[in-house]
């Protein structure tokens, strides 16, 4: 039982438990080149397919290069990429969601048809054949996750507009004469932005999904620069050998899918009122 | 008090309720919904209970029923014929609900499952309690429709409810809470969502299965005209407390609380006051 | 019911449509490319031009796509730019080796998820509804590919039980057949079902709480006799509907799957036509997975709306 004033450890325990998972992950991107203990590309062909051991925590891969250093400096890549890719589906689903709650009629049929119809397709898809078109880099991986992104996001920005578009202060902004464009940044979107921080945790952890299933299949990050999807790639190449080449990148995607997924989950439990006891 | 004519009866009550209390513990102590309610249903006997929203009514059915909420605490006894329902196993509860005890709820439209056909519904507690087929129990409520008055009930046994209109919805669920001839039916303001004419109707059926099976019955509603059409004897009820008891006429011709003299001076156009001036 | 049906398929037909468009569209954004993949970097400015002339990629993008999509509906997908093969006759036959993946996919999803999700909502914040709530988040964060790489490292490598990719057609091996599919399958399985137990316990809490829910229960049924006689199909009805929208979601992963297993499926035709910018490959490979998708939806919207008396009535009316 928690007191009235102190902190109530029970509700926010899956946002600090989510919130440790990805501060780890977001340490290890940003200070890489002070907490990997080796570079990620130095070659060492004595050392190949070493198992873990003292020097190298978690071994080294067939090039003889360490792979904690190169798991950590897959962090900044994915961080990069789903950062990038969030924002895209963000700014881009809520513009669109607001505006088709906003004006209504044709304008919301028009949109929100077409993003049905852009959810109809399986992301990775949609994501793989806008690379296809796009060319294959990380900036084009990150365009067209975030492309992915933007149904969802508008969907959700269209549902709690409208949420607020019943309330009173709306009706009274606009009789005092404030423009839409007013109405929609000053009134609407702060009062949205709850929902939207949410889903933007759960699109996070996805965008590391999909820019690792990219980079597995050779469309993302391309080697050396290491990915984890990339370094799962090749490490499934030397299984049999060398497993850990396979298991380190799985688990870093693991972990950092993990906490984003359990901070999205801690704070929609903590901003939804219905959970309240 | 009034001389309880009704007490020299040969015998015992249906169902005596002592010093009924149910809490629902908060962060700083408890909200106490119901607060030391007594009350009797004598056989044959129609008991109105009468009080506006939130005075504990439906808290005081359901304890009768052991169906409260899992956060509520309940303390008093309760008696049916012999059993003690407070002490009986959860079992044991189970086998008295729908055999020895039935409840008609408020909103027939909603407690009846969409995707069942009437008849295994208004059956169905035979076969939960009389280990009959399905397929006798739909027979038998083709009976049991017939006896409430739903015309063609041969035909209608085959019907799910969204074809059955709001009156036919309510007597299908007086259907079934007759199924196995209960020593009580609790109906919890059965004709508030029915409009005038059909909410007689309902009232005159269930008047006439009393006369018919000599059945208790305890009629929850806030609607004074409702008891006075209906009831023996009435309890009104005000934030969790009985604050009078008496015969129909007793109350209506010489109220002696202040709650209930205002709920009387809020209904002005009710029948016996009429008769009685 | 028919009626429903035909509604159902005019709006099956329409989003195929509207599909095809934005894939043709999204992949001949940047034409030209698809040339130089073709015939190489070193090709010269006339030989480009004259490939593009042959395969008409230098009129404009409508008359292309009303060209595609008219040979399309005869049947006519093309033939490949890399080595001239006909795509058609090519993706009829990989279609059945996805067709089984995600048939095999979608049912360990649903085993997986249904009793688990059912069980959770039954046990509403007890000890099995937190374990399953946190089993759920646990195989969401899996990825798949590497769940099917730890597949092969302990079926394959370690156990010697399971061959590490392939296929076999069932009529031709079906124990083969199956022990080819499983480690797919449940790849693709396993982590959708994630979703799945999350979507199945939410439907389930939800009729748990109806008045009718209530009144089966104030009639003396037991808990079971409430999950099963009273809620389950009330529960299937809205989990079938978001169940197939999600799992189509989530089934763009052939592509990767089906590369790891060396499956010869629609997926990694895809994946062919994408490494070798082959536009008739990639368009019929992708259209052919939407299709998949699509197909799913609307069967599972059809089974749905028969579970709803409602809806059956309605629409007959
Ligand atoms: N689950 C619950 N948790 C906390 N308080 C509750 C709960 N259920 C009911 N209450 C409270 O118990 C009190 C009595 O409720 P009850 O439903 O018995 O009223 P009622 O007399 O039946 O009213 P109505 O005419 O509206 O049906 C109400 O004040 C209500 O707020
Ligand atoms: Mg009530």
């Amino acid at each position: 039982m928690a007191t009235a004033a102190g902190f109530d450890f029970r509700r926010w325990r899956l946002v600090l438990l989510g919130g440790l998972l990805v501060g780890i992950v977001l340490f290890a991107a940003i200070f890489a080149p002070w907490v990997a203990p080796y570079s990620p590309f130095d070659l060492d062909v004595a050392k190949m397919l070493q198992g873990p051991s003292a020097a190298h925590w978690l071994g080294t891969d067939e090039l003889g290069r360490d792979v904690l250093s190169r798991a950590i400096y897959a962090a900044r890549i994915s961080m990069q990429v789903a950062l990038l890719a969030v924002t895209v589906g963000l700014v881009g689903g809520t513009l669109i969601g607001m505006t088709a709650a906003y004006f209504g009629g044709l304008v919301e049929q028009a949109l929100m048809r077409a993003m049905d119809l852009l959810f109809s397709f399986p992301a990775i898809l949609l994501a793989v054949v806008l690379m296809a078109s796009l060319g294959t880099s990380v900036l084009n991986a990150m365009i067209a996750i975030g492309i992915v992104f933007i149904p969802g996001f508008s969907r959700l920005a269209r549902a709690s507009t409208q949420a607020v578009l019943r309330q009173q202060y709306i009706e009274a902004a606009r009789s005092i004469g404030m423009s839409d464009i007013r109405i929609i940044f000053r009134e609407i979107l702060p009062n949205i932005t709850a929902p939207l921080m949410v889903e933007a945790a759960v699109a996070f952890a996805y965008a590391v999904l999909l820019e690792s299933a990219l980079s597995f299949l050779g469309l993302g990050a391309q080697p050396p620069d290491p990915s984890w999807g990339n370094m799962l790639s090749t490490g499934r190449g030397f299984m049999a050998q060398a497993p850990w080449l396979s298991i380190v990148p799985g688990m870093a995607m693991f972990i950092c899918v993990l906490g984003f997924n359990l901070l999205g989950d801690g704070l929609r439990d903590v901003t939804d009122p219905h959970m309240r006891e | 008090m009034d001389i309880r004519s009704r007490a020299l009866q040969d015998g015992r009550p249906t169902l005596s309720i002592r010093d009924l209390t149910v809490d629902f513990p908060k962060r700083d102590g408890a909200f106490r919904a119901v607060d030391g309610v007594s009350l009797d249903v004598w056989p044959g006997e129609i008991v109105g209970v009468i009080g506006e929203s939130g005075s504990g009514k439906t808290m005081t059915a359901l304890s009768t029923l052991r169906m409260l909420p899992k956060r509520a605490v309940v303390s008093g006894s309760i008696e049916l014929g012999q059993r003690r329902i407070l002490d009986l196993s959860p079992a044991d509860m189970r086998k008295l609900r729908g055999d020895r005890l039935s409840f008609i709820p408020q909103d027939a439209m909603r407690a009846l499952n969409p995707t069942m056909r009437i008849g295994r519904q208004v059956g169905e507690p035979l076969v939960l309690h009389r280990n009959l087929s399905f397929k006798a129990a739909v027979s038998r409520a083709v009976d049991l429709l017939r006896a409430v008055h739903v015309r063609e009930p041969e035909r209608r046994v085959e019907d799910y409810p969204h074809g059955f209109s709001g009156g036919m919805q309510q007597r299908a669920m007086i259907a079934m809470g007759l199924a196995l001839e209960p020593e009580l039916i609790i109906a919890d303001e059965p004709t508030t969502a029915l409009d005038v004419t059909v909410q007689a109707q309902v009232l005159k059926l269930l008047k006439e299965i009393r006369d018919r099976e000599a059945t208790s019955i305890l009629f929850i509603t806030h609607d004074l005209g409702v008891v006075a059409e209906l009831c023996d004897w009435v309890y009104v009820m005000y934030r969790g407390r009985i604050v009078e008891q008496g015969s129909v006429e007793r109350i209506f011709m010489d109220p002696r609380d202040d709650y209930t003299k205002m709920l009387l001076a809020s209904t002005p156009t009710l029948f016996p006051r009429e008769a009685a001036i | 019911m028919i009626r429903l049906v035909l509604t159902r398929l005019a709006g099956f037909v329409l989003t195929l449509f509207a599909a095809s468009v934005v894939l043709f569209v999204t992949i001949n954004v940047l034409p030209g490319s698809a040339a130089k993949s073709a015939l190489g970097i070193h090709a010269t400015a006339q030989a480009i031009q004259r490939f593009e002339a042959q395969h008409g990629l230098d009129r404009p993008l409508l008359v292309q796509y009303a060209e595609w999509l008219g040979r399309i509906l005869q049947g006519d997908f093309g033939t490949s730019f890399q080595n001239g093969v006909a795509v058609g006759p090519e993706l009829l036959k990989r279609l059945p080796v996805t067709l089984e993946l995600a048939t095999f996919a979608f049912i360990i999803a649903n085993l997986i998820a249904i009793p688990l999700g059912a069980w959770a909502a039954r046990r509403h914040q007890k000890g099995a509804d937190r374990s399953i709530t946190f089993l759920a988040t646990i195989l969401g964060a899996i990825p798949n590919f590497w769940l099917a790489t730890l597949l092969v490292l302990v079926f394959t490598l370690t156990l010697r039980w399971l061959p590490p990719g392939g296929f076999t057609p069932f009529t031709a091996n079906p124990m083969m057949n199956l022990k080819q599919m499983i480690m797919p399958a449940l790849s693709l399985g396993v982590v959708s079902s994630a979703l799945l137990i999350r979507i199945m316990r939410a439907s389930m809490l939800e009729v748990l709480s109806t008045d009718y829910v209530r009144t089966a229960e104030a009639k003396g049924a037991s808990s079971r006799t409430i999950v099963f006689r009273h809620s389950m199909r009330n529960a299937f009805i809205p989990y079938l509907n978001v169940a197939a929208v999600e799992f189509g979601f989530l089934f763009g992963s052939v592509v990767v799957i089906e590369d790891i297993f060396l499956l010869p499926g629609v997926g990694s035709f895809v994946l062919v036509g994408i490494i070798n910018r082959d536009y008739p490959v990639l368009l019929a490979g992708a259209l052919a997975i939407t299709l998949f998708v699509l197909t799913l939806n609307l069967v599972v919207d059809l089974i749905a709306s028969l579970l709803d008396p409602r809806q059956v009535k309605a629409r007959n009316a």
